[in-house]
């Protein structure tokens, strides 16, 4: 039953693992937006030239490549600084948004490898309103007949739709990390927040890889 | 391969009945700027967070391990089953105090349908036989849709993240318990600690990654456990 919690967390890799890199320009909607990339990283996980641990790099950075226009890097780091954001300086912000996107980098990569083939990806509805727009989705385990609700909030900029939080099993990610970086800043500096991420980047630079794909 | 994949998709999504609506619904597009979350008992919370997160590591998760290794995935999910089946009472009884009285009467029906057919509860065949799914409500909920305040964050010892609302509701939920009827006290103490005590170890053996994943993503582990456990209420008590 070990699967259960292998399912989620890959599930979570699977749409996270890239809050970084600029977008590409498109009028697609938002849900085929979203399905045209996951569907192109499924296939890169499912690709057999892409197995085992030998390959778990490039397999990774094929994933990366593929999902890397869905995100707002910039404004998710803003927004899990929330209030804090607007007293950081430029270089101050532009260091957090590095860091953190190699923070949520490499805590959902190795969650990938959970991921399995017969995971059915399911878009149930999209809702516009303006320059936002929500779209909820399902990723159905049909071997634990268990499934998980995935929504991903978008915004628009300058005609591109762009990921700037997704929310898993009703818990918000943004809203998430905002949590614990508000508390850290709640009782110490900016200073000790960034060195808090760094050390958790360290610690999974160094925890042991263990997927060897499909 | 590709081309079966997105055949499978394809497919379910039309089976899904995909839609694309422009909604009227607020976005959330501005909750990124809250405040903290208050935690005004952070102070006793964290020393019992730390214990309850030793407990786990030194007692909870070996034992979970072995009893893992020991018993089948289908064993474990009915075990869960079984204990949930149980339960039946303070869901009945929410659901009803919370006017949702189809959902109340399914409840019984699933009890009487899982204890009898689906051998005292360890098979869930009213879900798929006649599409009856459990409806969980408890009475820290009910108290939530009367309009009743969380409360402040709080750890209990053993049991994990709560706030002092839904503890309330936890006594209230455990008085419904149909042993409380028919056992004194000391009974009921002792039957008690043997059925959370299996059913823990059940729930832990199937999540036996769950500290080690949750650890892995989180820069603040106190503060990613308090969030997730106030996020999924509050949706919980919304819906």
């Amino acid at each position: 039953m070990t699967s259960l919690r292998a399912a989620f967390w890959s599930i979570v890799g699977m749409s996270v693992l890239v809050f970084s890199v600029p977008a590409w320009a498109s009028n697609d909607s938002p849900t085929d937006l979203l399905r045209g990339a996951i569907n192109r990283a499924r296939a890169v996980l499912e690709n057999p030239t892409h197995q085992g641990k030998e390959h778990y790099q490039q397999r990774i950075a094929k994933v990366k490549e593929t999902l890397i226009s869905l995100f707002d890097s910039e404004e998710i780091a803003k927004r899990t600084l929330g209030i804090y954001w607007k007293d950081r300086t430029e270089a101050e912000r532009k260091e957090f948004v590095q860091i953190f996107t190699a923070l949520v980098e490499k805590t959902y990569a190795n969650s990938l490898d959970r991921y399995r083939k017969d995971f059915e990806v399911l878009f149930d509805q999209e809702r516009i309103e303006g320059d936002f727009a929500e779209v909820d989705s399902r990723i159905v385990d049909p071997v634990l007949q268990k499934t998980f609700s995935l929504n991903y909030h978008l915004h628009r900029l300058k005609d591109k739709w762009l990921v700037y939080d997704v929310v898993i099993e009703n818990v918000s990610l943004v809203r998430n990390y905002r949590n614990q970086f508000h508390r850290i800043l709640g009782k110490k500096s900016y200073a000790d927040l960034v060195a808090s991420i760094r050390t958790k980047i360290q610690q999974l630079d160094t925890a042991p890889q263990t997927g060897t794909g499909l | 391969m590709i081309v079966q994949l997105l055949f499978a998709l394809g497919l379910t999504l039309l089976s899904s009945g995909f839609t694309v609506s422009t909604a009227t619904a607020q976005l959330a597009s501005a909750d990124s700027m809250a405040e903290p979350t208050s935690d005004p008992l952070e102070g006793v919370n964290q020393p019992v967070f730390q214990f309850n997160l030793k407990v786990d590591e030194y007692v909870l998760h070996p034992i979970a391990t072995g009893y893992n290794a020991i018993m089948p995935d289908a064993a474990q999910r009915g075990v869960n089953r079984f204990f949930r089946n149980l339960a039946v009472v303070e869901r009945f009884a929410n659901n009803l105090f919370q006017g949702e009285f189809v959902d109340a009467g399914q409840e019984v029906g699933r009890f009487l349908v899982n204890t009898t057919l689906g051998g005292v509860g360890f098979v869930d065949v009213a879900d798929p036989l006649l599409g009856w799914k459990e409806n969980h409500e408890d009475f820290g909920q009910t108290l939530g849709v009367y309009g009743v305040g969380t409360g402040p964050y709080l750890v209990i010892p053993f049991y994990g993240p709560s706030t002092v609302r839904d503890t309330v509701g936890m006594v209230a939920d455990g008085a419904m318990n149909p042993m409380s009827y028919f056992l004194s006290t000391i009974q009921i103490l002792a039957v008690r600690a043997g059925t959370t005590t299996t059913r823990v170890i059940n729930y832990r053996s199937m999540n036996l990654t769950l500290f080690e994943d949750a650890d892995r993503y989180a820069v603040d582990l106190y503060g990613a456990t308090q969030d997730v456990y106030l996020q999924r209420r509050a949706k919980q008590i919304e819906e």
